[in-house]
């Protein structure tokens, strides 16, 4: 019993990382129509933004997160002009252009990284790092329990800004036609260039905790981009309130299969699970965007 | 319109060139010179084995160098340099094998240093067997190599199952009846499962009770296995994986409340990397290791095993391990064989195949320890003689606790703070 | 309108143009040494994988990340076959291999093809990774331990191998294609799925049969490969590099074009090998890719292909495709 409510507490945990690690990407979905290859390379940078900010300058990652979302804001608000000039030009397939240019772009960050910091897997140390909390016979890691209160604060944070804000309304207005919101006065450019900048800080500063709660290193990407294509798929993609359905679905999935059948058929299970669910229903549990 | 229209004619020419230029290259072929022994490094030296790829050079490197301050390879009285060519396998078969056949072909290698992992050898082998050019790898530890009965490759240290089983069974006769139960983990990846599986057999000969034993796939969330193996709390926990591996398996315990009374790994345990990255985490931690600075052996080109370790940190600026090592003594083994065999380099086919009978026969003594090839079995033309230690991580240092003449400080049991 | 099947001045020249290539690709192997053969070997391959890739990915318009898959069942069969307990020889693997990736590819092919875009892409994607998982867990595949093959270590039979493997796929692509009415089929799909079903054409059927032809193809190159490379794990022939490289090679080349596969695997699999030949253990080139990748993207959308088209054609092309828009 005592491990059945462990394994809950860890399944719930795993949905918070990765409801952290889709939520921005869901964002960018929903909006810009565009499906982002390099969500695990912002995930990556941000931990190794982390990392150096920690061993270097000795900055705590709860603090250095919002060096790492301020930073991120703007880097990826001043690549949006180009994912958008991407997404909306007249070729033949613009999501699929769209699709390769940051194919393009996360080789480049995996590249990069593995040319300037190498193979190695690093630890970002937090004073949270190995910290836990004792319930009676469960132990909650307050890493991991960060992570799963951060995945609440962005679902929040990003309720708020699109259903009481007047940048909200241009969003919605953005995902639901581009063209007539255009028509209504919206600054179509200057909106989604914001829009992938909030994607990039949301997915780096999710980021910034990965990497303290496992390690890093450039490869970890592949797999961050696998799961959060997996997740916003099971959601509905561009359904933000479905990731936290999927995200919590897909945690708990893996923890009682690793737990109860063995995880070494974790990773099986969950994939197979994954490609029923979209048979079964192609648009997602919720079936809803923005 | 006529700008866009001499960009794309621009871009076609310099296409067209680079073209040509990639074309051509390969025809420039490097004149073999005359009174050198050419020898080609297959390892992987870019790709997810960089890491130990890099250190399998060092340690042929190392070698190369301290032969070639005596003037080279003595045969026959006279002396012949070594010169090293290398070619990166980036840690896919496939590419090994590319590389292989480039060290033959285009380098006109007379004999090959073998590559970090075992799935790159696998792939290798083949070639060196069609070329007839014999390979000693100084690393490859996977069983699965010498079950394919490779008549021109020979591997420097015994395979996992050999090594693994072994360590379990000294340490279980070490704790005595302190310990009872173990508990075995690995990644799903050859080497670790193999790592694992050895670790599973010396629990099972040496008579601990084998309370579970479970594999997964690389980069998992360990909190499962984490939460299980602290529900039924073994003596030992043995885990089968690679450094970042390691590095995981202790940030998750430690954030889950949970300290094993004995954690012994693998391979990565005693790199520097793994006790930087995981700081006094590290104390305690178990690892096996075929070979250690602390052993008492020696040879006439590096001296003894704690010579050999402070040549090779003054050279690198870091402590060699046991890969390093096993590579540099591939160099011996082929000093030995070519002065047995008396004949002066270039060799042609026949005359590589006559060396490749002469390393089988290989009888040496080397810092490394004990060398000598099995002719026959399930670890065909595998060194199975080199017995492997336990060592301990002492405050950032790794001490041989384990055997007996090997020991070098008390193994502590159990680790203080341990659930 | 595409050009019609007729003789023209036009049609003779490119004939005689790919005759002549065709010729000197035969005749290679004697001017070269056995490691360049090898590399030529390779980059027939490749050409041949993107050639696959482009018929679902480029006319079909359907972006698969799942093509490992095909490429493991090819060389898997193959591999498990030629294995002691069954002793098969080589070309008898080939047909159960083709058999079984068109068997799969028809399997999931019907009901994956409902999804589209993103949804295709990522469904294929789970399925090549959960195929892998498979392999990784199961007993006969030799799990991450992989498989070992008889050694045939005779570069000319793997090169003319190749050759002939890639020459029919490009040859059989550009017959069925650009030259019948399975191509106009696969095409008006790609540029609109409703208006075609509205012209009687059988989506869903033509669909699969793209899906099916791709993936034997694949599995033809996993099978030579596997005897070629001579041992295999799962990650080698299943990993997602396999697709990443098919995808790429494609989009450099040029999507849903004849020769801009051919173009862009050959250009990006010997560069691939110049660059770690030349200069060793720099992984410099990953970032440069990604680079030229993103600015292919933005400046060359129709691939490198459309540098030799000639500037009249390539307009001609892209206001046909946007036309239909």
């Amino acid at each position: 019993m005592d491990l059945f409510l462990q394994t809950l507490v860890n399944g719930i945990l795993i949905g918070g990382i990765l409801i952290c690690l889709t939520i921005g990407f869901q964002l960018t979905f929903g909006v810009l129509h565009v499906i982002d290859f390099a969500v695990g390379g912002w995930t990556m940078l941000g931990g190794y933004t982390a990392y150096w900010l920690v061993t270097l300058a000795g900055i705590d990652p709860f603090i250095s997160i919002f060096l790492v979302f301020a930073l991120f804001l703007l880097i990826g608000r001043g690549l949006g002009p180009l994912i958008y000039h991407v997404r909306t030009s007249r070729y033949a397939r613009p999501d699929l252009m769209a699709l390769a240019f940051t194919f393009g772009i996360f080789l480049f960050m995996r590249g990069g990284a593995l040319w300037l910091w190498s193979y190695n897997s690093r630890s970002v140390d937090s004073v949270l790092s190995g910290q836990f909390l004792s319930l009676g016979p469960i132990t909650i890691p307050l890493m991991r329990l960060s992570a799963f209160l951060m995945a609440l604060l962005f679902s929040l944070g990003l309720f708020i800004l699109l259903y009481r804000s007047r940048f909200g309304m241009a969003v919605r207005a953005l995902a639901q036609n581009h063209d007539h919101a255009g028509l209504m006065g919206v600054d179509v450019k200057r909106v989604s260039a914001w829009v992938y900048g909030i994607y990039t800080a949301l997915t780096a500063s999710a980021g910034v905790l990965i990497a303290t709660i496992y390690s890093v290193n450039p490869s970890v990407g592949v797999r961050y981009t696998l799961f959060a294509f997996f997740v916003a798929v099971l959601a509905g993609l561009g359904s933000v309130g479905g990731v936290l359905v999927a995200g919590l679905a897909l945690g708990l999935l893996e923890a009682y299969v690793a737990t109860y059948i063995g995880a070494r058929y974790s990773l099986l299970i969950v994939f197979g699970t994954l490609y029923l669910t979209l048979l079964v229903a192609p648009k997602g549990v919720l079936g809803r965007g923005i | 319109m006529s700008h866009k229209f001499s960009r794309r004619k621009f871009l076609r020419n310099s296409l067209l060139g680079t073209g040509a230029m990639t074309l051509g290259f390969p025809a420039l072929k490097v004149n073999a010179e005359e009174h050198k022994i050419r020898v080609g490094v297959v390892t992987s030296l870019s790709g997810a084995n960089r890491f130990g790829g890099n250190l399998t050079r060092r340690g042929y490197d190392l070698w190369a160098e301290e032969i070639n301050k005596l003037g080279g390879i003595e045969i026959e009285g006279k002396r012949y340099p070594v010169e090293m060519f290398y070619g990166d396998a980036q840690s896919r078969p496939a590419s090994g094998a590319d590389a292989a056949e480039r060290l033959i072909i285009q380098d006109e290698v007379d004999v090959l240093f073998g590559p970090y992992t075992s799935g790159v050898t696998l792939a290798v082998q083949p070639i060196s067997q069609k070329y007839r050019v014999p390979m000693i790898s100084g690393s490859a530890e996977s069983p699965n190599v010498w079950l394919a009965k490779p008549a021109f490759n020979f591997g420097m240290i015994p395979a996992v199952d050999l090594t693994t089983d072994k360590s379990m069974v000294v340490l279980a006769e070490n704790l005595g009846d302190r310990a009872k139960t173990a508990s075995v983990i690995g990644v799903d990846e050859p080497f670790s499962k193999e790592t694992a599986e050895g670790f599973r057999k010396g629990v099972e000969e040496s008579g601990l009770d084998l309370l579970s034993y479970e594999l997964f796939p690389a980069g998992s969330d360990l909190s499962a296995i984490v939460s299980k193996l602290k529900s039924s709390n073994p003596d030992i926990v043995a885990v089968g994986g690679h450094e970042d591996v390691f590095i995981n398996f202790v940030n998750t315990a430690k954030a889950l409340n949970y300290k094993p009374k004995a954690l012994i790994m693998h391979y990565g345990v005693t790199s520097a990397a793994f006790i930087k990255e995981t700081g006094s985490e590290s104390n305690g931690i178990l690892g096996v290791s075929v070979w250690t600075e602390g052993l008492p052996y020696k040879d006439e080109l590096f001296g003894t095993a704690s010579d050999y370790s402070d040549l090779s940190f003054s050279r690198w600026g870091t402590r060699p391990d046991y890969t390093e090592a096993a590579c540099s003594a591939s160099g011996l083994v082929l000093q030995d064989a070519a002065r047995r065999l008396g004949k002066a380099p270039p060799w042609d086919q026949g005359t590589r195949a006559e060396l490749a009978k002469a390393i089988e026969d290989t009888d040496i003594e080397t810092f490394y320890g004990p060398v000598g090839f099995a002719k026959e079995g399930s670890h065909f033309h595998n060194n199975t003689k080199p017995v492997p230690a336990v060592v301990q991580i002492k405050s950032g240092d790794v001490v041989p606790v384990a055997p007996e003449n090997a020991s070098k400080g008390e193994l502590v049991y159990p680790i203080p703070g341990s659930t | 309108m595409a050009s019609k099947p007729v003789l023209t001045p036009k049609l003779i020249v490119r004939t005689l143009l790919i005759g002549a290539i065709v010729i000197a690709l035969a005749v290679l192997p004697t001017f070269i040494d056995s490691y360049t053969l090898r590399i030529a070997t390779g980059a027939l391959m490749w050409a041949g994988l993107a050639c696959a890739w482009n018929i679902v990915g480029g006319y079909a318009g359907y972006i698969s990340f799942g093509h490992s898959a095909f490429f493991g069942i090819g060389a898997y069969t193959t591999a498990i076959l030629m294995q002691s307990d069954f002793g098969a020889s080589f070309f008898v693997t080939l047909l159960p291999a083709i058999i079984l990736s068109i068997a799969v590819a028809v399997a999931i092919g019907g009901p994956t093809m409902r999804l589209r875009g993103a949804y295709f892409a990522i469904a294929t994607w789970a399925f090549a990774e959960m195929l892998m998982q498979l392999v990784t867990v199961l007993d006969f595949t030799g799990g991450t331990a992989g498989l070992s093959l008889p050694a045939y270590l005779n570069e000319f039979f793997f090169y003319y191998l190749m050759l002939f493997a890639a020459t029919a796929s490009f040859v059989g692509v550009w017959l069925l294609i650009e030259r019948s009415r399975f191509g106009f089929r696969i095409k008006a799909l790609r540029d609109d799925e409703p208006a075609a079903e509205s012209l009687g054409i059988r989506t869903n059927l033509v669909k699969v049969q793209s899906f099916a032809l791709s993936a034997a193809i694949t599995a033809l190159f996993g099978s030579i490969y596997a005897y070629w490379t001579t041992y295999i794990d799962p990650y080698s022939v299943m990993g997602p590099e396999i697709t990443d490289q098919m995808v790429v090679m494609v989009l450099l080349g040029g999507l849903g074009t004849v020769w801009g596969p051919a173009l862009g695997g050959v250009l990006l699999w010997i560069t691939n090998r110049y660059i770690w030949s030349t200069f060793g253990d720099t992984v410099i080139y990953l970032p440069i890719l990604g680079v030229i990748i993103a600015l292919v993207v933005l400046f060359l959308p129709n691939g490198l292909i459309s540098l030799f088209m000639g500037r009249r054609r390539g307009r001609e092309l892209i206001s046909r495709i946007l036309g239909k828009l």
